[in-house]
């Protein structure tokens, strides 16, 4: 193995791992707010990012509308599905949440199936695949694109959680519902925000990776990688799910390389496993103390 | 205990086969496994508050345990069979319990999670045991000199095994252990404080859930004759966490309720082909919408009101 | 407890003392046919083309014309998810409760495999399930439905080591049981040459990045990369291919990937791809069975594209239908068998002259074709492995 190619297999690593981060970011995000996993995370980003497709293959828009009305619909999805299902259950136990996002993916992909076929598509991509040379490695340009995509996404969260109202307002929600009620803030908004906001990320990370992964109604499986990649970094901490959404990435590149075949596709669940028993809170989360 | 309803139930399962037709025969037999497992898993997550989305992995362990037992020694009576299921499910259980104890919430969820995945990954890589990706044929059960090879007589086994899990597990709940699993699950700290020891009882739990899931995993290998890792995949572990909560959380009859309308409502859906998981999963939301807290719940508030 | 075991015999004495009918599934005026397939999970997008696209729409093109001698054909399907104790519960509905005739086109190795026994025992005929492994062979009741994997490994072997006279091949193959049949046929097919693989990387199903095991491919330097993928790893692997500038080597799919999806999907990566075709062009072939196929498929389902998957159920449908002419009115599982076994160059239009024969394989044979612009050209007449 080169170094060139062991570099291009970790900067590709690198670049599903950014797609990974965000979807753990969008779990952490509902998670912060409504205490619950999101099991349909994937497919809301597999429909938004449909959504988008259909109007491309009907009209031809630039990527950049294709992207938007994915974000449009992707907000929509999200403050409806806030509206209607989850808002209602929230009163009950975090569990009944749980199954209603867990039917409600069932829902979408099978639904997602009968609108547009379980067929795979090929999807319109902003970056190309033709490699460039720099000195001794090769670089290939969508790899760099989603991760310096992601990068961008990932630093406009961070600005918008520090320095507006609402992310203070979703900060001061995840910390203490009660407390955040009590100086005022419209917890009910923040619920709304939150299942909007982690919708379009998706949305944005569907677009990114749909080019690369294809467009299909099983592309929400990627969900699952998110999942991992968030409990990785320490579930509801954002820098941990970046971290634990690159690490995941890396790790299940760098496996195959050095690894006998029989394990190496067990691989990330092993270090997950094994990170779990060391650090429990993540690599970057704090352990998790209870105080009696 | 109310006797004539347990008798004219018990009547009614002995009658099942003669009633009903031939498939509901079969079918009755998975609900009975779906039902162990979820009596398992509610002794989990119901008690102890530890959900996990890995009892998938404990079903695979038992399935492959008694088939492979099966399989090398021909003639094995079925019980054996089972009790060496239930035995290999319990210690993976102990495995991975013990260092779980440090865990909750969520990161246990994540950790049975990935434990699934490293199951179905080990049988797929074990190949010289598990036959790997080609499947496993698991011979007919055996009881002494009758070989169990219809589908009624796989029923009687699964229904005798599942009468005797279900008595066990409604009597456990009277004992030491039963208490102190029931403080558990009202309240960690009070458990602790009146002196029940956390880490023990929580460690039993898991054992106890891994066990029941073995147990079912055995009778899943003889009812359905085959094995191979696309049957234990996470959206088999997601099925079973939707048993409990639809039946409802610490309830046993709430298990059973639970397993019984999931597995009879996925297979008569089966039908509507492309349209199935669409309902399924309408289903769940709208019982969940209306019924929240399951059927243990609904029911209790029938009765009170 | 002693008791309910002493009523077990009486039990099973009433079930086998039933009456002799007439054949289950067939009356006067209609034959039942069914399968338990994947319409959700990972194959939910072939399951559903080849039962309710290609058998249904060779069956509903007979009934329209009259029927199978005068018997007009239905279907029922239930869905399995690729879940192998689904595909068991489906497969004794349709026998118990729906009362089929016969089983046609399932799908996917491991919950076809699951049925095989409680079909053997019932004598229920599997017809031409669609997977590939050669565990179905020598049994009575089963018909295989695609050239099975070692025979197109045969094939291609012979035809890339043979005539093309390549040494160094390797292997990419999805990490279950359609790609290891493959990789073991490899192995086996390439030791009579005295060679091996120089390199085999699996890859698990639903994989999001392919870099690592193509570089590892990569550097072995192969003449010959097989893929034996479904087509989206499959176009993955093309185009990480392009990404790190791989010219050198033949990228061969096997015949299960050899379809206009992937080349869809691969777009300019798949250029001078090479591959086992199974089937006729579905688009644009000019046989008169694929022209025929296309104009039933814009009759009856405008809205569907033709492809590979509806193209194999409805040669399935076809073959049935040829079968149960052959066994004549009075329709019998056994009489079908026969038929069937009978069946002596039959054509169909679509693959060449069809002789089933004692050892029930419908399909064996394949052809050898490039991607130019985008299209598989075929590069051979068809290979035949017997």
């Amino acid at each position: 193995m080169t170094t060139a190619a062991l570099v291009h297999v970790v900067v590709s690593g690198l670049a599903t791992g950014s797609i990974y981060a965000l979807m753990a970011i969008s779990l952490v995000i509902i998670f912060n707010a409504t205490r619950t996993l999101n099991f349909a995370q994937g497919e809301m980003l597999m429909v938004s990012t449909f959504v988008g497709f259909t109007v491309y293959a009907r009209a031809k828009v630039p990527l950049v509308v294709v992207m938007l009305v994915a974000v449009v619909a992707a907000a929509l999805l999200g403050w409806v599905i806030e509206r209607v299902l989850i808002r209602h259950a929230i009163a009950s136990t975090p569990f009944d949440v749980l199954i209603i996002t867990l039917g409600l993916s069932l829902v979408l992909r099978s639904a997602a199936g009968l609108t547009w076929t379980h067929d795979e598509f090929p999807f319109p991509s902003f970056f190309g695949d033709r490699p460039i040379t720099l000195g001794p490695v090769r670089l290939v340009p969508v790899s760099l694109g989603i991760i310096g995509a992601s990068l961008g996404l990932m630093w406009g969260l961070w600005a918008l959680f520090t320095h507006t109202r609402l992310g203070r307002a979703m900060r001061a929600v995840a910390q203490n519902q009660r407390a955040a009620r009590l100086m005022g803030i419209s917890v009910e908004r923040v619920y709304s925000a939150s299942w909007v906001l982690a919708s379009v990320v998706g949305a944005l990370a569907g677009v990114l990776i749909a080019p690369v992964i294809f467009l299909s109604s099983k592309m929400g499986l990627v969900a699952i990688n998110g999942f991992i990649a968030a409990v990785l970094g320490g579930f509801g901490s954002m820098p941990g799910a970046v971290v634990g959404g690159m690490l995941l990435g890396v790790i299940e590149n760098l496996a195959p390389l050095y690894l006998p075949s029989s394990i190496k596709h067990s691989v990330p669940f092993l270090v997950l496993i094994a990170i779990l028993l060391i650090r429990p809170g993540g690599v970057l989360g704090r352990p998790a103390r209870r105080k009696v | 205990m109310r006797y004539p309803a347990v008798a004219i139930g018990a009547a009614g399962l002995v009658a099942w086969p003669w009633a009903a037709p031939p498939y509901f025969v079969f079918l009755a037999s998975l609900v009975v496994v779906n039902a162990i497992v979820a009596i398992g898993l509610n002794l989990l997550s119901g008690y102890t508050n530890q959900l996990s989305f890995g009892h998938a992995g404990f079903l695979a362990v038992g399935a492959y345990t008694a088939a492979i037992v099966a399989t090398r020694w021909p003639g094995v009576p079925v019980v054996v069979a089972l009790l060496t299921a239930a035995l290999g499910a319990a210690l993976v259980g102990l495995l991975l319990g013990v260092p779980c104890l440090r865990l909750e919430g969520l990161y246990l969820a994540m950790a049975t999670l990935a434990f699934g995945f490293v199951v179905v990954e080990a049988i797929v890589n074990l190949e010289w045991l598990t036959r790997g990706n080609d499947g496993l044929r698991v011979p007919t059960a055996r009881l002494g000199p009758w070989a169990l090879a219809t589908d009624t007589a796989r029923y009687y086994l699964a229904v005798l095994v599942g009468a005797a899990m279900v008595w066990a597990a409604l009597n456990l709940v009277r004992t030491r252990t039963g208490r102190a699993l029931l403080a558990i699950r009202e309240s960690e700290i009070a458990a602790q404080a009146s002196g029940v020891h956390l880490a023990k009882y929580k460690t039993l739990a898991f054992v106890i859930s891994a066990l029941y899931t073995g147990v079912a995993g055995g009778l899943f290998a003889f009812v359905v004759g085959f094995l191979s890792p696309d049957a234990f995949d996470v959206f088999l572990s997601v099925d079973f966490v939707a048993m409990i909560i639809v039946g409802g959380l610490g309830s046993v009859p709430g298990s059973v309720a639970g397993a019984a309308v999931l597995t009879v409502l996925n297979d008569s859906l089966a039908g509507f082909q492309n349209y199935r998981p669409l309902l399924f999963g309408a289903l769940l939301i709208a019982s969940m919408l209306f019924m929240p807290g399951g059927i243990a719940s609904a029911v209790r508030r029938l009765k009170g009101g | 407890m002693r008791s309910r075991w002493a009523l077990l015999p009486v039990a099973l004495a009433v079930l086998a003392a039933a009456p002799a009918r007439a054949e289950q599934g067939v009356t006067d005026a209609e034959v039942v046919l069914g399968c338990s397939n994947s319409f959700s999970g990972p194959l939910a997008f072939s399951g559903e083309q080849a039962t309710k696209f290609g058998v249904d729409l060779y069956v509903r093109a007979v009934n329209d014309a009259g029927g199978v001698l005068g018997r007009k054909v239905r279907t029922v399907y239930y869905d399995d998810g690729y879940k192998p104790q689904e595909a068991v519960a489906n497969t004794k509905k349709l026998v118990e409760q729906d009362g089929v005739f016969a089983i046609i086109a399932p799908q996917g190795t491991p919950p076809v495999l699951a049925t095989l026994e409680y079909l053997e025992a019932n004598k229920v005929p599997l017809l031409f399930p669609f997977q590939g492994s050669p565990i179905t062979r020598a049994r009575r009741y089963v018909f295989g439905g695609m050239t099975l994997y070692d025979r197109q490994s045969r094939m291609m072997i012979e035809y890339l080591v043979g005539q093309r006279k390549y040494r160094k091949l390797a292997a990419l193959y999805q990490d279950d049981e359609y790609g290891k049949s493959f990789r073991a046929a490899f192995e086996k097919d390439l030791g009579r040459h005295g060679l091996k693989l120089v390199a085999a990387e699996s890859v698990k199903r639903g994989v999001t990045d392919v870099s690592a095991p193509i570089a590892k491919l990569h550097a072995a330097r192969p003449e010959v990369l097989f893929l034996v993928l479904t087509p989206g790893p499959g176009a993955q692997a093309l185009r990480e291919r392009q990404k790190i500038g791989w010219t050198e080597a033949v990228m061969v799919s096997s015949g299960p990937l050899t379809d206009e999806r992937y080349l869809a999907l691969a777009a300019d990566a798949a250029e001078g791809v090479e591959g086992l075709s199974l089937w006729p062009d579905p688009l644009a072939s000019d046989l008169p069975g694929v022209r025929l196929y296309r104009e039933r498929m814009k009759r009856y389902f405008p809205g569907n594209e033709p492809n590979r998957y509806s193209l194999s159920g409805y040669f399935a449908a076809m073959l049935f239908a040829e079968g149960a002419k052959r066994a004549g009115r009075s329709l019998t599982r056994e009489g079908l068998v026969v038929a069937l076994e009978g069946i002596r160059d039959f054509e169909s239009g679509i693959l060449p002259p069809v002789t089933i024969g004692r050892d029930h394989e419908t399909q064996k044979q394949g052809f050898w074709v490039r991607v130019e612009k985008r299209r598989f050209t075929p590069l051979t007449d068809w290979l035949k492995s017997e």
